[in-house]
């Protein structure tokens, strides 16, 4: 039994309360696609702003609440800085719903310039948006520093980067998790510095009139949110590396082929980014070709080292399968599937077909839905479970993973064969010529209340933990 | 690219009759069927920028390149009062009279009105100083359809080059906004045809070095610490014990 950290547990009641309403404003989505609550229907582009940027951000802060509990294992985050971060995320989170409900922001959650200007929203409501991307940045900035200052505490750059792998010691010993956190924190502080700098860019046009180069905007722009993203990914995949081992009774060791593989993305992940802009003509070709490169070196040897870790962690070990384990397992697979499509996305002759169809939302919402929320929900259910150690129900935790791994990738597959039947992204309502879009949403719609079943189920199963653990927590 | 430049772009162009410097008739198409045509506007009796205006479009086609086997240029008057003559002194003055690459012309109030609506052109009498007041304009026209504008001050090198380029069939993936993005991705050099790196590409390499700077800096700190950490928690021993 290990009691939970507090700040661990407060960040999981805030991701138990943000994500079923994020997840049902999704639902509303795809009603109104396939010609429900046509009443509603302007309200569907605030609604799908809001669902884009606060499942950005619930996912991004509920990792890197897992990472923080993690590190606190090893070393000592700041508390103020913990407590700072909840308080800066929460109050950028109230004036984010504030721009969307009250002022009907719609730029949509890449807040492409110069789209938050040129609205039929209230200027108050654009500078409310970039207010609420200015608090919530600049506070995940400071708690960014925080844990690497953490992580500079304990160990070297060299030994948490696991260079002294790469020069063939294996000593010390450096926990696995460790090594993708610093790398994933490191990139993390050059994404939201992006994001400063887009901005800085946004006010300045603001105040003085002066306007940005669209494309270095846009450039700045996936520069940040794409490699947040990414990163939220790997500190998913770094409490998989931390937890699992411990229900295959084996240990998940750091190497020289772990450390290349990781090293390799905080060399090449600042670059992906670039796949965005393929449908940029303005762009030079020479960067869309590193765009693509860059997008299959930074995922391909994490995810195959990580998969076939994971594979060999677990075959033929004496796994002790829970809601934790089955859900960490079924995250990697997530990560995997979603990562297939996420470099067929980034591949340039299959991007021009694909780029602006549901296809395009099907790969991100299978590695963040079946990827990291399976592995944060893991991790959850692990802390709560270690602090609570209550009783557990096998054939119920079984049933959660099942009605959420169907759910989920009932839904994608609609996202999917909307994808292959052309039908476009971001359209509210479709013509009669994209008839079959409305009939993938309904399934859709359908598919998700499935996922959301499961989710209440396991929200009820960890939210009995949560709540006890919370009564010891340090 | 000024808003008014951007939204002549693609816009259809009147075709309306001529009477050309030599006395010859013909259509505005039978201009733009050969070659793409560079349109632009004057009035003989114009004491200000008309003159020193195509002056300019003179000498930056000339620079330009391309000019006769690529496109021709048409100057044409806006005065109704102008005729043939007036445009053929007009080309005299400028040194064009007999270019094959050149043509100036007249046409009647009714076209006229037709033309210069349908390119925003501006322009209004002004009794007291018995001058024409208008704006200075150079359109590139392909087919019967506005490829690029350039309004006020079209005549200067950089701007006309690019032009000249579009109606030579080059595409050109940037359009500056003279004075008002002070940091651009790249920008299109019209002397060579080349797209080059701009400060703007630069800024965004900016996040990884401060990315790379703030890890530096945090564990070359957080080494220090280390090295005194030690004798800190000796310090703290000790004040423990004696107390």
């Amino acid at each position: 039994m290990r009691k939970a950290n507090s700040y661990t547990l407060y960040w999981m009641g805030i991701t138990f309360l943000l994500f079923p309403v994020l997840a049902i404003l999704g639902i509303y989505m795809r009603t109104v696609q396939a010609g429900g609550l046509a009443g509603s229907l302007t309200w569907f582009y605030p609604m799908m702003t809001l669902h884009g940027v606060g499942m950005v951000g619930v996912w991004y802060v509920a990792a890197m609440a897992c990472a923080a509990d993690i590190l606190s294992r090893y070393t000592e985050p700041s508390p103020a800085v913990r407590g700072l971060a909840l308080f800066g995320t929460l109050v950028g989170v109230l004036i984010l719903l504030v721009s969307a409900f009250l002022g009907k922001f719609a730029a949509g959650w890449y807040f492409l310039y110069p789209l938050p200007f040129k609205g039929e929203w209230p200027v108050w409501s654009a500078v409310a948006f970039l207010l609420s991307l200015t608090i919530l940045g600049a506070t995940w900035l400071l708690w960014s520093l925080d844990l690497l200052r953490a992580i500079a505490v304990k160990y070297s750059i060299t030994h948490a980067l696991g260079w002294h792998y790469l020069a063939g010691r294996s000593e010390p010993e450096i926990p696995p998790s460790i090594m993708i956190i610093t790398v994933s924190l490191i990139a993390g502080v050059a994404a939201l510095v992006a994001g400063v700098i887009v901005l800085v860019l946004f006010y300045l046009e603001l105040f003085t009139g002066a306007p940005s180069d669209a494309l270095l905007m846009k450039n700045f722009t996936f520069f940040f949110g794409h490699t947040i993203v990414n990163l939220a990914m790997y500190l998913g995949v770094a409490a998989a590396y931390e937890v699992l081992p411990q229900y295959a009774g084996r240990p998940w060791k750091s190497n020289r082929i772990v450390a290349i593989s990781w090293n390799t993305v905080l060399l090449i992940v600042l670059f992906a980014y670039f796949h965005h802009l393929y449908m940029d003509f303005v762009q030079p070709g020479t960067l869309q070709y590193i765009g693509q490169i860059a997008s299959y070196a930074s995922a391909i040897p994490a995810a195959v080292v990580t998969i076939f870790g994971a594979l060999l962690l677990v075959y033929r070990a004496r796994m002790r399968w829970n809601l934790a384990s089955l859900l960490f397992f079924l995250g990697l697979i997530g990560w995997a599937i979603g990562g297939m499509g996420a470099v067929i996305d980034s591949t340039i002759s299959a991007n021009v077909r694909l780029h602006n169809t549901l296809w395009v939302p099907a790969h991100f919402h299978t590695y963040m839905l079946a990827g990291l929320v399976f592995l944060v929900f893991a991790y959850f259910y692990h802390c709560s479970q270690e602090a609570a150690a209550e009783p557990e129900r096998p054939g119920l935790q079984k049933l959660v993973s099942f009605l959420m791994v169907a759910g989920a990738y009932g839904f994608f597959l609609m996202f999917y064969l909307s994808g292959a039947y052309s039908v476009p992204r971001r359209f509210a309502i479709y013509p009669a010529e994209l008839a079959h879009g409305g009939t993938f949403s309904a399934i859709a719609a359908v598919f998700a209340t499935v996922f959301l079943i499961g989710f209440f189920i396991y929200l009820s199963e960890t939210g009995r933990r949560w709540y006890k653990a919370l009564q010891t927590a340090s | 690219m000024s808003q008014l430049e951007s939204r002549l772009i693609d816009r259809t162009v009147p075709d309306i009759p001529l009477q050309l410097s030599d006395g010859r008739r013909l259509h505005l198409s039978d201009l733009w069927r050969e070659h793409p045509l560079l349109v632009t506007f004057f009035y003989r009796r114009c004491t200000g920028i008309c003159t020193p205006f195509l002056e300019g479009v003179r000498d930056a086609t000339r620079r330009s390149g391309g000019l006769g086997s690529d496109y021709r240029v048409l100057a044409l008057s806006f005065d109704d009062a102008d005729s043939a003559e007036d445009v053929r002194a007009q080309a005299a003055a400028l040194g064009l009279l007999g270019s094959p690459d050149w043509d100036f012309a007249v046409t009647d109030r009714e076209a006229l009105g037709r033309i210069t609506g349908a390119l925003d052109f501006w322009y209004r009498y002004d009794p007291a100083r018995r001058q024409i007041e208008h704006n200075a304009m150079i359109v590139g026209i392909d087919g019967g359809r506005v490829v690029r504008a350039l309004v006020a001050g079209g005549g200067e090198g950089g701007r006309m080059r690019e032009l000249v380029w579009e109606l030579r069939g080059s595409f050109i993936p940037i359009y500056a906004v003279p004075g008002q993005t002070p940091l651009s991705c790249f920008t299109f050099d019209a002397a060579t045809g080349e797209t080059r790196l701009d400060w703007g590409m630069l800024l965004l390499t900016l996040p990884a070095l401060a990315a790379l700077i703030a890890a530096l800096g945090v564990f070359y700190l957080g080494g220090r610490l280390r090295r005194v950490r030690p004798e800190i928690d000796t310090a703290k021993a000790w004040i423990t014990s004696h107390h």
